[in-house]
Parts: structure tokens; C-alpha cells; sequence
């Protein structure tokens, strides 16, 4: 509860230091990717209780009974929280995030407009490591094993922040359908 | 009427030769003598074209594939003779095996003894499966060490084109830049040597070859800044004999007393540094991804150079040798000993990498000691393996971007129209990047005299910009939107008169033709196709005598080989990907295999047809 208000708190403060905000921000996105995108999850099914996922980390904290860390009342109180991307659908931040995305290279592994090339693709709504604002940062920050290469440390979180909301506007839905039988290939999301 | 008793004759001929084959014959020769042997010439006597395979006798048994081309002299030909065009109707899957693996694959089996070997795409896994036992079953699985970064450092699929046999042991490459030998019969590494760095973006994805007790590999990395090069190993002990670079001063690029380059505008002192502005040369990529040849007499290793990086001419200005060029190379030491700038300056992507036929032709009523490269610029070569003279060169498939070569310099002549540069957008060129023919390898017939050459069909706009230098990125500076070429087909499949420079015949395909060729002895041709069918063709006339449709498309290379029955079997790999598997396949970069689905508009309707998959199919009569 503690670690998520502060890191509420950090990353609305966008002028916290380098080494905090990654220690921060790590934590807050390790709770986010437990939780996914809450928004999403809890539209996609209807028929689970609202929030009830959030708190399976809780309950397990909950059965190792550490009463001197776990303030009263959790986990009932807590808020599912999710990192906020200070840039998310701003236009001049986003277009600067495109410009940061050929300046870095990023253009030539995933294709003309996030077409995907080399590295996957950021238009057909698949995200091998998670979507959300705070999980982009990740990728982009840490780097992933299959050769994304860690960019943290080498240009600034702000550009990092650019770059998320430049690559996330880039997405449309995937695909659920692909009907071959007519003269053009139909297809059709969800 | 002619026609009939000629095919009489060939049947005839062709049955004894079978009758021949079927006893799985000893070693031709294992003495390893530089007199190259010639075969045959025009064997069977209905081709107006002859020709001589060299170095045949260093294939192994007919009956085998020993190295990735079955020869030194990369013909891709197999002496057996069972399956004719009169039979091979009849053939049929005998069985299958999969790789486990869903991504390009690229290259072919190895065939010893009653073993045979398989490498997949990363992680590289490779299989020696029992022949001789019902139900194939495996000898031994080898996972090699290999990092898994690797697989966004490589441009075009993480796809390997295979293995290499000799003194008991299997030679690859480990996409991460590493060069493994494995005991062929227990499946025990014996060495493990790091080549490449990763963190610059060097992987490997070529076959290597064995020469006189060395091993013979190459970087990949053209699209990444690297400084292409091409090394030799003790096949012993894996410890590094020699190392070439393809760029940079002569020390590095081991050119010395030896080289005689044919043209003059070759001849200088470090020209690797020179014909470059600065110190481009240290990123001009030059890469060497594509097959080797050897020829045993002249002692000489032939290897091409991909393209110059990066993609955006504007920022190397000058030849930027020795990118998209032919080199011969001293087997032994690595000297260069002359060199054939295919493409100078290079503002299409198009490396000169594809594999070089080394056979002895009638020319002008002369024998040749011949070289034929069939070139991503569109332009079939007949060169002097001797002395690097281009002979003649023809365009293979439709091109616009040049009017021909001039023989007296060698070069292109280039539409002043078509060529590329900084924040233009030059429109319709012709082939496109992925050339007129990329790394799917031709096969040659002695038999006929004929080359058999999986070809492309592709055009393209290209869209170069400047681009900074960042190691383990791309290096590219460049956009090159895809789509087919005149005729309303993308690939085509041909055969070839190098003596001529003139096509025979050509199978029109809808897609590019990213598979490689067989010619066998029985004269029948085959190859597999993006929309995965597996196909024989008659290798005179051309005309299609079989085809099944097998599980992926095909980007892999047919191999032939007999049996502990005694029986003719030909195998080829299923698994759609490589190169073209980027242009069709949305995920192609990801960790979870999705389906093959559209990218671009260059081949919109290849997810009909085909999916994903990684097996082996063994076909026999």
C-alpha cells in the first residue's frame, strides 16, 4: 500500500530523480503486470466481480500472516493503481516520440510505423510483454531477452515516456477473423 | 517422332544408371586428389548445352549429402537415377519428421552413412535420426548453448542453412555467433568457439563448409553495422586459423602479393578503407551469410559480400569495396587472391551472397573454368573462376535498373533514373531488394548443361534517410515497400544456359520462388514454393511431373540420398519464414508462433495457403 501510493505520487512527480524513479517504477509495474490492465480485464469479463483479481497478491501476503508490515485493514482498502504515462495522448509528445523512434533506430527492427520487421509489430494489438503504459516503459527501459535492447540509463525516462505514447498510439485491435473465401481477404476484430 | 526415341534413349540409359545406384555404390574417390574429375558431359545427349561438374569426387558416396551443397562445387546435383520422369508420379511420402521448431527453414539435411542430420532455426537444436531402423528414430539431440538475444539481432528470420560432415563430426553456426562441432555419433560436443559479438549485432545463419581439415565460416549482420568478415577454424580443435575482413585496410582484408584482381579499377592499396568517406568502413557492413564454394585444383574458396550498410548510399560515398562482391580466396591462408565488385556502390540492398556454381563450360568453343552467379541485382554471371573476367552477363529476370554490364570494366550500367538516394522516393525498381534471386540456392545437371534457379519477381520503391550508428541496432537508413513484378507472377522457376546467358524454361509461380533446387541423374528437377508444394519437373522440357502439397511453405533446399533399402529418397524441409517470412508474417519477431498472416501488400494472400511448421518430409517411389 505503502510502495503503491509513492509510486503514485513519483510518477505524477515527473521530476523525480533517474535512480528513484526506476526503483519505483519497477515496483509499480511488477503490480501492474500482476494485476494487468484492470480496465481491460474487468470489461473482457463481465461475470467476475469487478476487482476481485487484484487482490490474489494480498490474499497470498495475506496467508504468510506478516501483521507487522500489512497495514490495517489491507487489502480491502487498496486501489488497484496503474502507472500513468505523463504523455499518454499528447500530441506534441507524441509526434516528438516518433521522431525519438527513427532517431533511435527503433524504426529499422519494427517496420515503417510500427509495421514490424525485424522486432514484432505494434499495430496489430499483441503485446508479447504487456501494453499498458508502465509495461511499454518496461520494454523499452530494461530491454526483453529476445533482443530488445535496454534502453534505460542511455537516453532520458521523459523520451522513454515519448516513445510509449508514440508506439501505444501506433496499435489498433487485433484481428479475430480472417475469412479467405471471397475475392479480398475479410477481416474482422473484436 | 525425334522427340520419342531420344526419351527411349533416356530411359534406357537412365535405367542402368538406376540399376547401378540402387547397390549404394563405395566412395568414388576418397583420396582427395586436386585433379578435378569430370563426369560427363552432356551424358545423355539431348541438350544443345554441355557441361562438366568439377570436384565431384569430394561429394562423399552418391548415395550421401555430406556438405551443404552436396559438392565443393555447390552443383546440387545428385548422381542418383531412380526416380525418373516417367516414375516419378508414383512418389510418395515415406515419412516425416518434425523439427519442433516454427520459424524459416532455411537450408537442407545431411545424409552419412545410415544417419541423417538435421539443424533447426534457433535455438539450433540438431537431430542425427536412425534410417536404418522403422519409425526413424533418434540417435541423438543436441541443444546447444545459444542466446536467446540472438533473435532480435538477426535481420531476416532466425534461420540457419545447415550443417557440414567431416572426420566424424557436424560443423554449424549458432545464430548467437558461435561455431559448434558435434561427435556425428554420439551427439558430444567437441568444441565450441565464439565467433561473432552478439552485442554488435554479428549473428551467423550460413551452412559452413570443410576444407582440408579447416572450417570455413561467416558473419551475418549487413542490416547492423558489422564489419563483415570470413574466418577459418581448426575442424580438430575449433582454435581460429585465419580471419579475412571483407572492408578495411589490406592487412585485414588479407590482400597482398597474391592478388590479381582482372579489372583495373581493382587494383590499389587499401581500397577496403579508401572507396569509403571517413571511417564508414568500420560499420559498411559486408557481411558473408551465403554459401561457399571450393574448388580443390585452383585451391581457392569463393564466398560473395552482402550489401554495403547503411541501406542510405548518401553516407558512404565510393565503391565501398568489397561489399556485393565475388572474392576468391587462398584456401589456406585466407589471401585474398581476386576480387569482382558485383554491384559498386550498392543503393538497393542487393548483396552479391548468393551461391557460386563452379563448373567447366564450352564457351566461344572454348572449356572455361567457369563461376555462375546467379545475383540479387538481377544479373546472371559467367565468370573465369580462375581470374574473376566476367564472361558474360545476362539479366535473368525483369530488371529496369540497369541497361547491362560492360564487360571491359565489368560494371553495371545504371538508369540514372532508378537510383536511390537521401529523403527521395524512388519509385518501381526492379528487382526489389529481395533481388532476382536472394539465398534460395540453383542446382546445376551435368547431364543437360542447365542451371535450375529458383527466381523472384518483386519490385520496389525505396525510401532512403539518414541514420545514426548505434551498435546492436539496425543500421539500415532505409524503406523499401514491395510488390510484384511485370507478368502478373512473383517467382519463377528456370533453368538457365550459362554459356548463352539465356533462359530455357520457366514454371511461373505466384509467389517467390525462397527454396532452392535439386537436379538429379534421373533428370528430374526439384524445388518447393512459398505456398507449399513440393514439385518435379523435367529437367529438359521444364514441365511439372508431381507435385504435393506438404505441410509449410517451403524455404528449404531439396537433398537426395539412398536408403538402407537401397531405394532413392529425396527430402526437403516444410517451415515458412526467412526473409520472405518477414514480409508475410506479422509475428515473425515474436516468441509466440501466431499464424501467417499479411504484411505490406507484397504477398496478400499467402496466409490462404499456408501456415507456419517446422518438419522434414522424405519422399521415395
Amino acid at each position: 500500500m505503502r510502495i503503491q501510493s509513492h509510486c503514485l505520487t513519483a510518477i505524477r512527480a515527473r521530476s523525480v530523480a533517474a535512480l528513484c524513479a526506476l526503483v519505483t517504477i519497477t515496483a509499480c509495474s511488477r503490480g501492474a503486470a500482476d494485476r494487468g490492465d484492470t480496465t481491460k480485464a474487468t470489461s473482457a469479463s463481465p461475470e467476475q466481480p469487478a476487482v476481485s483479481h487484484v487482490y490474489v497478491a494480498g490474499d497470498s501476503l495475506r496467508l504468510m500472516a506478516h501483521d507487522e508490515i500489512l497495514p490495517v485493514g489491507f487489502p480491502a482498502s487498496a486501489k488497484p493503481l496503474l502507472i500513468k504515462n505523463p504523455y499518454e495522448g499528447d500530441k506534441a509528445a507524441i509526434s516528438t516520440g516518433g521522431k525519438l523512434f527513427i532517431a533511435y533506430n527503433c524504426l529499422d527492427c519494427h517496420g515503417a510505423d510500427g509495421s514490424g520487421a525485424m522486432g514484432p509489430s505494434f499495430q496489430d494489438g499483441r503485446w508479447h510483454f504487456g501494453g499498458a503504459p508502465g509495461e511499454v516503459f518496461e520494454s523499452i527501459y530494461q530491454g526483453r531477452p529476445d533482443g530488445m535492447p535496454a534502453w534505460g540509463g542511455r537516453i532520458s525516462n521523459d523520451q522513454i515516456w515519448m516513445l510509449t505514447a508514440y508506439v501505444r498510439s501506433l496499435s489498433s485491435k487485433d484481428l479475430s477473423t480472417e475469412n479467405f473465401t471471397g475475392k479480398t481477404i475479410e477481416r474482422t476484430g473484436h | 517422332m525425334i522427340q520419342v526415341v531420344r526419351r527411349a534413349t533416356t530411359v534406357l540409359i537412365l535405367a542402368l544408371f538406376a540399376c547401378k545406384m540402387e547397390s549404394k555404390p563405395p566412395a568414388t574417390d576418397t583420396t582427395g586428389s586436386s585433379d578435378p574429375k569430370v563426369t560427363s558431359t552432356a551424358a545423355v545427349g539431348t541438350s544443345s548445352v554441355a557441361g562438366a561438374r568439377i570436384a565431384v569426387a569430394h561429394a562423399g558416396p552418391p548415395g550421401e549429402w555430406q556438405m551443404p551443397a552436396g559438392d565443393y562445387a555447390s552443383s546440387r546435383y545428385s548422381e542418383l537415377a531412380s526416380i525418373t520422369p516417367q516414375n516419378v508420379a508414383n512418389l510418395h511420402v515415406a515419412w516425416a519428421f518434425s523439427t519442433g521448431v516454427l520459424r524459416g527453414h532455411e537450408g537442407q539435411p545431411l545424409v552419412i552413412g545410415n544417419t541423417m542430420y538435421v539443424v533447426t532455426p534457433y535455438p539450433n537444436v540438431s537431430y542425427a535420426i536412425d534410417l536404418a531402423q522403422t519409425g526413424q528414430p533418434l540417435k541423438w539431440k543436441f541443444r546447444p548453448e545459444n542466446a536467446q538475444q540472438a533473435i532480435g539481432r538477426a535481420c531476416c528470420d532466425v534461420v540457419n542453412r545447415g550443417a557440414t560432415y567431416a572426420d566424424g563430426k557436424i560443423f554449424y553456426n549458432l545464430l548467437d555467433g558461435h561455431t559448434v562441432a558435434i561427435d556425428a555419433a554420439t551427439g558430444t560436443q567437441v568444441w565450441r568457439t565464439k565467433m561473432g559479438d552478439l552485442s554488435r549485432g554479428e549473428t551467423i545463419t550460413m551452412a559452413p563448409i570443410v576444407v582440408k581439415g579447416k572450417v570455413i565460416v561467416g558473419s551475418s549482420g549487413g542490416e547492423m553495422g558489422v564489419r563483415g568478415w570470413i574466418a577459418a577454424l581448426d575442424a580438430s580443435t575449433g582454435k581460429e586459423v585465419w580471419r579475412a575482413y571483407n572492408i578495411g585496410p589490406d592487412k585485414d582484408v588479407k590482400v597482398g602479393a597474391k592478388f590479381k584482381p582482372f579489372y583495373a579499377h581493382d587494383s590499389g592499396t587499401n581500397l577496403g578503407v579508401s572507396s569509403w568517406p571517413g571511417d564508414t568502413w568500420k560499420t559498411g557492413g559486408g557481411a558473408v551469410w551465403g554459401w561457399l564454394s571450393y574448388d580443390p585444383a585452383l585451391n581457392l574458396i569463393y564466398h560473395g559480400t552482402s550489401n554495403p550498410g547503411p541501406w542510405n548510399e548518401n553516407q558512404r560515398t565510393g565503391d565501398n569495396k568489397w561489399t556485393a562482391a565475388i572474392l576468391a580466396r587462398d584456401a589456406d591462408t585466407g589471401e585474398m587472391v581476386w576480387a569482382f565488385q558485383v554491384t559498386p556502390h550498392d543503393m538497393w540492398d542487393y548483396d552479391a551472397v548468393n551461391e557460386n556454381i563452379l563448373v567447366d563450360l564450352p564457351i566461344k568453343g572454348q572449356m572455361r573454368k567457369a563461376l555462375v552467379h546467379f545475383d540479387r541485382n538481377g544479373f546472371a554471371y559467367t565468370i573465369d573462376r580462375a581470374t574473376g573476367e566476367v564472361i558474360l552477363a545476362e539479366p535473368f529476370v525483369p530488371m529496369n535498373w540497369s541497361t547491362g554490364i560492360d564487360l571491359t570494366t565489368g560494371r553495371p550500367k545504371v538508369v540514372e533514373t532508378k537510383k536511390t538516394a537521401q529523403d527521395k522516393n524512388v519509385k518501381d525498381i526492379c528487382p526489389s531488394l529481395e533481388g532476382g534471386k536472394n539465398q534460395q540456392p540453383a542446382a546445376f545437371s551435368p547431364q543437360t548443361g542447365l542451371f535450375y534457379v529458383p527466381t523472384n519477381n518483386l519490385c520496389m520503391d525505396f525510401q532512403a534517410r539518414a541514420v545514426t550508428y548505434i551498435a546492436g541496432t539496425p543500421f539500415i537508413g532505409g524503406n523499401a515497400p514491395e510488390k510484384g513484378g511485370p507478368g502478373g507472377y512473383r517467382g519463377e522457376f528456370i533453368a538457365w544456359d550459362a554459356t548463352t546467358g539465356k533462359k530455357i524454361w520457366g514454371v511461373k509461380e505466384p509467389y517467390p520462388v525462397w527454396g532452392g533446387a535439386l537436379a538429379t541423374a534421373g533428370g528430374v528437377v526439384f524445388y518447393g514454393t512459398l505456398d507449399g508444394w513440393f514439385k518435379a519437373v523435367d529437367a529438359r522440357s521444364g514441365k511439372v511431373l508431381w507435385q504435393f502439397k506438404v505441410g509449410s511453405g517451403v524455404v528449404g533446399n531439396p537433398v537426395a540420398y539412398t536408403g538402407p533399402d537401397g531405394k532413392q529418397y529425396v527430402a526437403i524441409y516444410a517451415g515458412i519464414g526467412g526473409d520472405m517470412g518477414l514480409l508475410i508474417a506479422g509475428d515473425v519477431a515474436a516468441n509466440l508462433p501466431y499464424d501467417v498472416r499479411e504484411r505490406g501488400t507484397t504477398l496478400p494472400d499467402i496466409a490462404r495457403w499456408t501456415s507456419w511448421g517446422g518438419e522434414l518430409f522424405v519422399f521415395s517411389l
